[in-house]
């Protein structure tokens, strides 16, 4: 009963004050009517008309694309780099000043230049994409490399593994608990860069649609297009938590009962 | 006389050029012997096991496999770790951890061994859990089935029952004995429990303590199948015991003192 209660207890909590805050909303929009303060039937109609029909195809659909070429390269570089350098460091006084170096640059600073160079394309803004969210990837899977236990690699060693065997057999599975934390931060990244590669030079995409509303005085639009990025980074989100549940489920056992899991 | 499926003909080796871990080890190990190596604790019995394993090569001297010197693990030649929580693979059940050696086999004769080596060590019915769902017992019978499923000549135990509990050791000893015997491996046994080295072994070598060389080999002729109560009370069980006893904890008191 208690257990109940206590689950009822916030949730019922997070709706009124959700339902409170957009009463206010509302309330101000009626009363003070103003170019920014849209009432919220008009929000929730552009919210509704983007999710189907032309607006669906020049907006979500185009940023969606981007969004996932530019994070499966992020992902996919991240990882095979971030193996190898973590797996084998001889490699690590050639490669580690130029990765440090770099991963304090904001991708956002690089967007100028990627536009000089690839021109108002597609290829930019995937460029930019990646750039800006293979780092926590790959600094994830260089330190996960490093932590595989010494005694695993002798055992993958005597069964005469190969070095590649090695790296996708011991070194992966034993460094994704780290990736999937990484993976995490480069989608926020990626989902950020996406946005901000569409305002810049763009004729479709959810960034884009957000600015033209924005310049049209469409304020009602421009919310709906904030909500719905909202909407695909938690849908996102989320399928990537239950993607990293059915992988790692030994994960969360082992470390339940070992005690000498990663910090994650 | 290259029949000798282990030779360690004069092996040094030394991480550190003043403080030498291995001295001048020569010992041989012939087809089917069950060989233990005891010595003072801090000896350098690991880092001698990872150069009989050639994880390792020596500084000096040689080790060589049917007279053969290898780069790498010999194909023939598996292992079972000290620690069975570090050596399993976390992210594989049990029958999946017994297989991974075997990613060249067809899946058919593949599950067929599996199976053997799981009755083999009495794990059948644990075939799915992982690893980290086992006792330390199972984990290291588990550790022992990815071992023999291999079907290897030389199987290298460092340490094995350290880290069990008093009776799982007995059960232990006796498992790794009968299975020995049944595959006609030649076994190779780094312990620092000189009761289990003298009632395991064909023959015992003594090391010193560091830097380890070979004080003494002496040979254990007591009958087969061994029991661990009525061979542990033989006179000649109680006399072997004594002479390894001796030696090691001679060389234990010149550490201490030196």
């Amino acid at each position: 009963m208690t257990a109940r209660r206590n689950r009822i207890a916030p949730l019922a909590w997070q709706i009124g004050m959700t339902g409170a805050l957009l009463a206010i909303w509302q309330w101000a929009a009626l009363t003070h009517p103003a170019p920014y303060l849209p009432v919220l039937q008009n929000i929730v109609a552009g919210y509704l008309r983007l999710w189907h029909g032309d607006l669906l195809q020049s907006a979500i659909v185009p940023s969606m694309v981007r969004l996932a070429i530019g994070f499966l390269i992020a992902v996919a570089a991240g990882c095979v780099a971030g193996l190898v350098l973590g797996y084998l460091r001889a490699l690590d006084p050639w490669v580690r000043p130029v990765l440090e170096y770099l991963r304090f640059i904001p991708a956002v600073a690089i967007l100028p230049a990627a536009l000089l160079l690839f021109g108002p394309t597609d290829t930019m803004r995937i460029f930019v994409i990646a750039f800006g969210s293979v780092f926590p990837v790959l600094l994830a899977a260089i330190d996960g490399a490093r932590r595989v236990d010494a005694v695993l690699l002798d055992v993958a060693r005597v069964n005469g593994l190969s070095l590649m065997e090695r790296l996708f057999r011991v070194v992966l599975p034993a460094a994704l608990p780290l990736i999937f934390a990484g993976v995490r931060i480069a989608l926020s990244i990626a989902l950020v860069m996406m946005v901000i590669s569409e305002l810049i030079a763009a004729d479709d995409g959810l960034g884009f649609y957000i600015l033209r509303n924005q310049r049209l005085f469409q304020t009602a639009n421009v919310y709906a297009g904030v909500l719905t990025i909202g909407t695909i980074g938690l849908a996102l989100t989320l399928a990537l938590l239950a993607i990293e549940r059915s992988v790692l489920s030994w994960h969360r056992g082992w470390r339940g009962l070992s005690g000498t899991g990663s910090v994650i | 006389m290259s029949e000798s499926i282990l030779i360690m003909d004069g092996v040094t080796k030394a991480y550190v050029p003043t403080a030498p871990i291995l001295k001048d080890v020569s010992f041989r190990q012939e087809p089917g012997e069950f060989l233990a190596v005891v010595g003072p604790s801090g000896c350098g019995k690991t880092t001698m096991l990872r150069c009989i394993a050639s994880l390792m090569q020596p500084d000096q001297g040689a080790v060589l496999h049917h007279g053969q010197h290898f780069d790498n693990p010999p194909p023939w030649l598996s292992i079972v770790f000290q620690d069975y929580n570090r050596s399993l693979f976390p992210w594989l059940s049990v029958r999946r951890n017994v297989a991974f050696g075997l990613r060249h086999v067809g899946k058919e004769e593949r599950d067929a061994r599996v199976q053997g080596a799981l009755k083999a060590v009495n794990l059948e019915h644990a075939a799915d859990l992982y690893p980290w769902q086992l006792s330390g017992g199972m984990q290291q019978r588990c550790a022992l089935a990815r071992s023999i499923v291999v079907q290897p000549k030389l199987l290298l135990l460092d340490e094995p029952f350290a880290s069990v509990d008093a009776q799982t050791r007995i059960d232990l000893q006796d498992m790794v004995m009968d299975i020995c015997r049944k595959m006609s491996l030649s076994t190779l046994l780094v312990t620092h429990d000189i009761d289990e080295a003298v009632f395991m072994a064909d023959k015992v070598v003594v090391l010193s303590t560091r830097p380890a060389r070979v004080v003494e080999e002496i040979g254990v002729d007591l009958p087969r199948p061994r029991d661990q109560l009525t061979t542990k009370e033989t006179p000649d069980f109680l006399h072997l015991r004594h002479r390894v006893y001796t030696l090691v904890r001679q060389q234990a008191q010149k550490g201490t003192s030196a």
